[in-house]
């Protein structure tokens, strides 16, 4: 070959600019495929189709069906106290007492004429020990109780 | 029929705003995607306000006091377009289509597509798993602060009680007035509409982020942004969550994409209008928005005073201010009238041992530097680490609009810093607030962090004909 820049032997090097494209296309592609594998964990980790019954009724069945009933007993507005389970699920459960219980205002305390007892886990038949000075009004079942001071009931 | 004329006088409310601000005489179909986008945060955002200050009335006065509310908007925006002269137009979304940006638009618009698909569906899957919002804050705070409005009538201020702990009823009103909104259209508590209502401001998101970046960089480097957006796992579980953390950030970068738009040459004062509603509509989505208001007009201020003098800082910092008054009164009314004072200066003795303690200023460092490397559930790489690797290697080119980007980002650095303060002075046992909280703070500006990013870095068709 006449004036070829290549000796003999060794192997055409591509240019610069050619490298430099290269470079930027893998960047872009892995960028891209990096993105879509935590699309496909965002896909992967969506709840299962048939989970999606048993998942749409958790909160409904611990508040608003729970205690469906309670509220139909209580005044339409006001503040009564609650008293629940001592485990850490006791805050859970009274956050989704007040829920279903707005606009009445819920306090977790012992201090109101109606208090609400709610024990999920245990089902109490009447006011576990821990609770003083409260006797039962009513028990609407699975652990929903209208309790009541003892001066006032 | 009610719930469709809701849908309907929302959308419309939020779009007609958005027109009455956008430069004229640009017609009312130009940069539809980023309208759009904006029109329905902006449509619940004026809800929001027409309910606080109407949450006992029945349903056929709250439809008047809405139509009223969009037929003064259409009035305003018919009148202003026979009267205000010409200004600069926003341009339109470019496309490249030659040389090699065309060449890989279709594998970038290919993976923005597929992105999109993997998270329409798991937003779908995920809002019909949990009605009721996924986390306690949905019903807890935001999901309860609406029973309250809709269920509470005259007596629906009983629910800003400092006797439910933890509850945050000094937290803003928009999405808790928004819902209890449409609720009292339909006459009942759908899950539907809380549930809608949080994907409408995660796919706005999207969909402000893609437009936005379209105008100023293009649509291939859009479609780069909007897929790393979609591609956040963390992004998608929130945006279903019924928390106000997504709406928040989509607050943040309507006001930032605005600044950055008519910082870019566009200069028009219905923009900076729009982004002043925008950013009053963050400060009434959560306290953290007050902050970001505070921090994007600080930013303004310093950047444009140094650069360009005072007077034009001011110029160009009033309408925004003025703007923003109108939800400002809103939210004072609030925070004197209805909410107990807030958590945070709750014992205001232990501040400045707190502000001394150097444990806590390590304690949120180590916290903040962790999040920042692990942020957004992605697989395999963060997608921090992905973007500081993708930076290096395309590096950087900033357009004519250097300092819409210094002002953004400062706003950005502004308002992280005030989370890290706050964390410093936190009542709570502070490794329980930074475990529980800083991966949301994170995700508001997530959104922002992006788009500013696609502004910086190179598009891919130049970086490839360099």
């Amino acid at each position: 070959m006449q004036g070829s820049p290549i000796e003999p032997g060794q192997t055409a090097r591509a240019p610069a600019g050619l490298q430099h494209q290269g470079r930027i296309t893998i960047t872009v592609a892995l960028t891209l495929m990096l993105c879509l594998l935590s699309s496909l964990r965002v896909v992967i980790e969506a709840p299962r189709p048939r989970q999606l019954e048993a998942m749409s009724r958790a909160v409904a069945q611990h508040s608003d069906q729970r205690f469906a009933e309670l509220r139909r007993a209580l005044p339409g507005r006001g503040v009564v106290g609650y008293v629940g389970e001592a485990a850490e699920s006791g805050v859970a459960d009274y956050y989704l007492a007040q829920y279903a219980l707005a606009p009445l205002v819920v306090e977790r305390s012992q201090d109101h004429p109606l208090v609400i007892g709610n024990f999920p886990a245990s089902q109490p038949a009447s006011p576990p020990a821990t609770v003083k000075g409260l006797v039962l009004v009513k028990d609407f079942g699975n652990g929903v109780l209208l309790l009541a001071k003892e001066d006032n009931k | 029929m009610a719930a469709l004329l809701a849908v309907v006088l929302c959308g419309l409310t939020g779009f007609v705003l958005v027109c009455l601000a956008w430069p004229q005489p640009a017609p009312l179909r130009s940069n539809l995607a980023l309208k759009t986008s904006l029109c329905g945060g902006c449509g619940l955002g004026i809800f929001s306000l027409v309910f606080f200050f109407s949450p006992a009335l029945s349903l056929s006065r709250l439809m008047l006091a809405d139509a009223a509310v969009f037929g003064v908007l259409l009035v305003v925006l018919i009148w202003s377009r026979t009267r205000r002269s010409a200004e600069d137009s926003v341009a339109d979304e470019r496309v490249a289509v030659d040389g090699p940006g065309g060449r890989i638009r279709p594998a970038l618009g290919t993976a923005f597509a597929l992105a999109l698909i993997a998270s329409a569906y798991a937003s779908a899957v995920r809002a019909v798993a949990h009605p009721h919002g996924d986390g306690w804050d949905a019903f807890a705070i935001w999901d309860l602060h609406a029973r309250f409005l809709f269920r509470g009538g005259p007596h629906w201020k009983d629910g800003f009680s400092p006797l439910i702990p933890w509850s945050h009823p000094d937290y803003p009103l928009l999405l808790p007035a928004a819902i209890a909104h449409f609720w009292r259209y339909l006459g009942s508590e759908s899950w539907i509409v809380p549930s809608v209502i949080a994907l409408i401001f995660a796919f706005s998101t999207v969909g402000l982020l893609f437009s936005g970046l379209s105008i100023l960089r293009g649509q291939n480097q859009a479609f780069l942004g909007g897929t790393v957006l979609l591609a956040t796992p963390f992004f998608v579980e929130q945006g279903t969550s019924q928390y106000a953390d997504v709406p928040l950030s989509f607050f943040f970068l309507a006001t930032i994409v605005l600044l950055c738009i008519h910082d870019s040459g566009m200069r028009s004062p219905g923009l900076l209008a729009l982004a002043g509603v925008t950013a009053g509509f963050a400060a009434w989505t959560k306290n953290e928005g007050l902050l970001f208001l505070g921090a994007i007009v600080l930013a303004r201020v310093v950047i444009l005073a140094r650069h360009e003098g005072w007077i034009f800082c001011g110029r160009q910092t009033l309408p925004m201010l003025l703007a923003a008054l109108p939800v400002l009164l809103v939210i004072a009314y609030f925070k004197v009238r209805v909410a107990p004072a807030g958590d945070l200066f709750s014992s205001p003795a232990s501040l400045w041992h707190k502000l001394l303690d150097p444990a806590r200023y390590w304690a949120t460092f180590q916290w903040y530097a962790k999040e920042l490397l692990r942020f957004g559930h992605w697989w395999l790489i963060p997608g921090t680490v992905l973007l500081a690797g993708y930076y290096f290697i395309v590096g950087k080119e900033v357009g004519s609009y250097e300092d819409g980007i210094r002002i953004s980002v400062l706003a950005l650095g502004l308002t992280l810093a005030g989370y890290f303060a706050v964390y410093l002075i936190t009542p709570y046992d502070i490794h329980w607030h930074l475990r529980s909280s800083l991966n949301r703070l994170f995700l508001q500006v997530w959104p922002s962090a992006i788009f500013l990013f696609f502004l910086v870095v190179r598009t891919p068709e130049r970086t490839l004909a360099a």
